[in-house]
């Protein structure tokens, strides 16, 4: 059987800057084969550096990331990406910057073959505030940002206290700034990168890190009961946990989703989270999950 | 044999003011050489008779000018709709008025599949039926061994039964908004929006993108259209992928395909994209095939509360609706396609987004100027006169979608825009009075295309309950007749060519049972439509 392909969906305004981000994270040293669909790639402009070759609806980088058009109709085109013979390690899509992000994530939840990775939205932090409250297209702007779970504010050379404010009231997603060098990759990915062997090392790092592996055995309601009383600050969960029945879990949390999908036998109870900093620590996290 | 041949017919309505009525007319070459009686082309030389239609009434080949090709693939599978419909090959299927009968039809239509084929029907409307919902437990009546699938006739919802769930691995466990769950924690069968029938539709193979693409589906179009009566057809969204456009130009190029096909190119990509595809498009067209329009979205639908509307917007007080194209991307791919001399169609259904839609022109138009542009606003189902006006100034043509006072009327009345505006909705009259080139259309599949049906809406404005919704909207038979034929043409930029019996034209005609002028206007619908003759060539039903 093929693993489970991870999607997340990167949404933002026209100009927010959805085209930079996915740059960013196709530079970025996280050891995955990404396959990026997009509406239309002849937008993006790829580091001649990184590409490899380049079809007429696909490109390939050297890191053996993937971009491809999507055409008209999103859900064939990922349909074809599970029926590939080797799937790529997580799908991104980049949604055109009026779509309703959570309408296209829905996909993950529902399709057994893809793991919810989550809606990462890209808030321009110098007109978004403007934008919102244009009476033809604030509404959809604003969902966009509603509906997220990590947002990503581009475009700001100091903070600015009146968004971070009115993100938060709006939304209950984690708010990072783009101006941070940080890696972004394991908070779009999960995941921990390579290229960032301990996360004591790195003061700066936005995110903390923790794993379990044990004999912890929990059926589907327990379990769930579990997941709901998670710590905040505990972005991204995931990993395979035990049943005593001849079934066990596969979990995926990001920001406020939960996915718990039925997978065959699991013989040990395995999970790894992601927090961000100040928010969570990782002896937090391990004391919910033990409790 | 002479190359010219005189048809006789009882009548001939020809849509032309030089001679409105005639009883023959003579082809060569698929044109028409002459219309007039008997004689009428005497003078071009030796000419045969054709006494095969002398019963029939024969008019401008009909031209509908806002339809999808999926109209001829859903044929594909079974017809599970509230009403009557007939499908390519003339075979009635009854509407399923309830849930047994769903149940029913089905069960005679699941006998005829192969072993482990899945049973896939569309066009299911519960608006329509006072039954219970229906879910799993209803279609588990029908086979609990196949998959089965219940397209809903709005394509946003489906119902399936046990086996279909278990294949897509739907159970307690699910989380997905779209997968309905009962008051057991189990799914019911229901499937709301795209996300959720993806999974399904993957594991049952239903593909819409290959509804419009494969050569099947082409000629399914053909027989639809021709069993409307229809010469001239639009595939108003079309992606036009290379192989596409081979196929299409393959299968229209053969000499016995009955049907010109007006496809636009879909708007999704940037406006030099798409500016670059519609001109290298265009420089391909052929007699059958004609290439180079294209086709802008911009708000949703009213009756699922997506259209953008003016204030005071829904009666229930829902949000305004949401735009497909940003306001600004409307502006930028008008501007670009307007200065690159391409004809846009474009889908507005809310005022707000005919507003703004008329906007983006009017700024294009002082940027380019551009006289006979004949851009087209599709729907226009809530332009009241003002906008109707500013279209006229503007040489923008209107396609109302008539079809709508008839299926959906009741329901803007009882919930979406209330009676007042709805009884202004799709306002022909105001249209034609403020001076606008008016076509009128079926969006076919969304509503059964029959030109015919949709002058009868636009005539008498009945809806499905009966009631006359809008009196003052109504326009007379000849108006409505004219709308389907040069109308239509006038937006397609064809009425050179179509739209009219009139010498130098092509040969394309529609061969109907009645004289649509002189049945009461009540009965236009059902004005028996025999066939087609396209480019002279004829083919009855």
């Amino acid at each position: 059987m093929k693993p489970r392909l991870p999607l997340t969906v990167v949404s933002g305004y026209l100009g927010a800057g959805k085209t930079s981000l996915i740059n960013r994270l196709l530079s970025e040293e996280h050891g995955l084969r990404l396959l990026v669909m997009v509406n239309d790639f002849g937008a993006i402009n790829i580091d001649a550096d990184l590409l490899a070759e380049a079809g007429e609806d696909t490109m390939t980088l050297t890191n053996g990331c993937v971009c491809c058009t999507m055409g008209a109709d999103l859900y064939m085109a990922i349909g074809d990406v599970l029926d590939r013979d080797t799937r790529p390690d997580h799908l991104v899509i980049e949604a055109s910057g009026i779509a309703d992000p959570a309408r296209i994530a829905q996909v993950a939840m529902a399709e057994p073959d893809l793991v919810y990775g989550g809606i990462a939205t890209v808030v321009d932090g110098q007109t978004y505030a403007s934008l919102v409250a244009d009476p033809l297209i604030g509404a959809q702007i604003e969902r966009q940002a509603s509906v997220a779970d990590l947002l990503l504010i581009s475009k700001l050379t100091s903070p600015d206290p009146a968004l971070t404010l009115r993100l938060g009231v709006q939304s209950r997603a984690a708010v990072v700034d783009l101006a941070d060098g940080n890696a972004l990759a394991p908070l779009l990915f999960g995941g921990v990168p390579r290229s960032i062997p301990t996360v004591n090392g790195r003061p700066h790092a936005p995110y903390v890190t923790w794993s379990s592996s044990n004999q912890i055995l929990l059926d589907y309601d327990a379990l769930l009961a579990k997941l709901k009383n998670r710590p905040e600050g505990l972005f991204r969960f995931k990993g395979f946990v035990a049943d005593a029945s001849d079934r066990g879990w596969e979990v995926h949390c990001v920001g406020p989703a939960v996915s718990v999908k039925p997978i065959s036998q699991v013989q040990v109870t395995k999970v790894v989270g992601i927090g961000l900093e100040g928010q969570v620590t990782p002896a937090q996290i391990e004391s919910w999950w033990l409790a | 044999m002479s190359d010219i041949v005189v048809y006789f017919a009882k009548k001939i309505i020809t849509m032309d003011i030089n001679r409105p009525e005639a009883t023959h007319v003579a082809v060569r070459d698929g044109e028409v050489l002459a219309v007039g009686d008997a004689c009428c082309a005497d003078q071009w030389g030796p000419v045969t008779h054709d006494d095969s239609l002398k019963d029939a009434i024969l008019m401008p080949g009909f031209i509908e000018a806002h339809a999808h090709m999926m109209a001829g693939a859903m044929w594909e599978y079974a017809y599970a709709g509230f009403h009557d419909r007939i499908d390519p090959n003339g075979k009635l299927w009854p509407g399923l008025k309830d849930n047994d009968a769903v149940i029913g039809g089905l069960s005679d239509y699941a006998e005829g599949l192969e072993d482990g084929a899945p049973l896939v029907g569309w066009g299911f409307d519960p608006i329509f039926l006072s039954s219970e919902r229906l879910d799993k437990k209803h279609l588990d009546q029908i086979s609990t061994t196949k998959p089965i699938a219940i397209i809903y006739s709005n394509f946003h919802l489906m119902c399936v039964n046990s086996v279909a769930l278990e294949m897509a691995g739907f159970d307690q466990t699910t989380n997905a908004e779209g997968v309905i769950k009962g008051p057991d924690g189990q799914p019911t069968g229901e499937l709301q929006e795209m996300a959720a029938m993806f999974p399904v539709m993957r594991r049952l193979n239903i593909d819409f993108r290959g509804l419009s693409q494969k050569e099947t589906s082409i000629r399914a179009y053909a027989d639809v259209s021709r069993r409307a009566g229809v010469t001239t057809v639009t595939d108003l969204y079309s992606e036009m992928e290379e192989e596409d456009v081979a196929t299409m130009l393959r299968v229209t190029g053969e000499e016995s395909y009955p049907l010109r096909i007006v496809p636009a190119l879909g708007a999704t990509s940037g406006p030099k994209v798409i500016a670059d595809k519609a001109e290298a498009l265009a420089k391909r067209s052929t007699d059958k095939l004609r290439l180079g329009a294209v086709k802008l979205m911009t708000d949703g639908a009213i009756q699922g509360w997506t259209a953008r509307i003016k204030s005071p917007g829904y009666v229930g007080g829902q949000p305004n609706g949401i735009w497909n194209t940003p306001p600004e991307v409307i502006f930028q791919l008008v501007e670009e396609l307007n200065s690159r001399g391409i004809q846009m169609h474009i889908h507005v259904n809310g005022d707000e987004a005919a507003e703004v839609t008329l906007n983006a022109i009017e700024a294009a138009l002082r940027k380019h100027p551009w006289m006979g542009h004949r851009h087209v606003l599709q729907h226009c189902q809530m332009m009241g006169r003002d906008l109707f006006t500013r279209a006229a100034d503007m040489g923008v043509c209107c396609n109302i979608f008539a079809n709508h006072i008839y299926y959906f009327g009741d329901q803007h009345v009882a919930l979406t825009i209330g009676a007042d505006r709805a009884e202004r909705m799709d306002g022909a009259r105001s249209a034609i009075d403020a001076g606008v080139n008016v076509a009128i259309h079926s969006d076919a599949p969304v509503t059964p295309m029959a030109p015919l049906f949709t002058a009868w809406c636009a005539v008498n404005r009945q809806t499905m309950s009966g009631r006359t919704l809008g009196k003052a909207q109504r326009i007379t038979v000849h108006e409505a007749l004219f709308a389907i034929t040069l109308g239509a043409a006038y937006t397609l930029k064809l009425d050179r060519e179509i739209g009219s019996i009139q010498t130098g034209k092509r040969a394309d005609f529609t061969v109907l049972g009645e004289d649509p002028t002189a049945v009461d206007s009540l009965t236009l619908k059902d004005v028996p439509v025999l066939g087609t003759v396209f480019g002279g060539r004829v083919h009855l039903l």
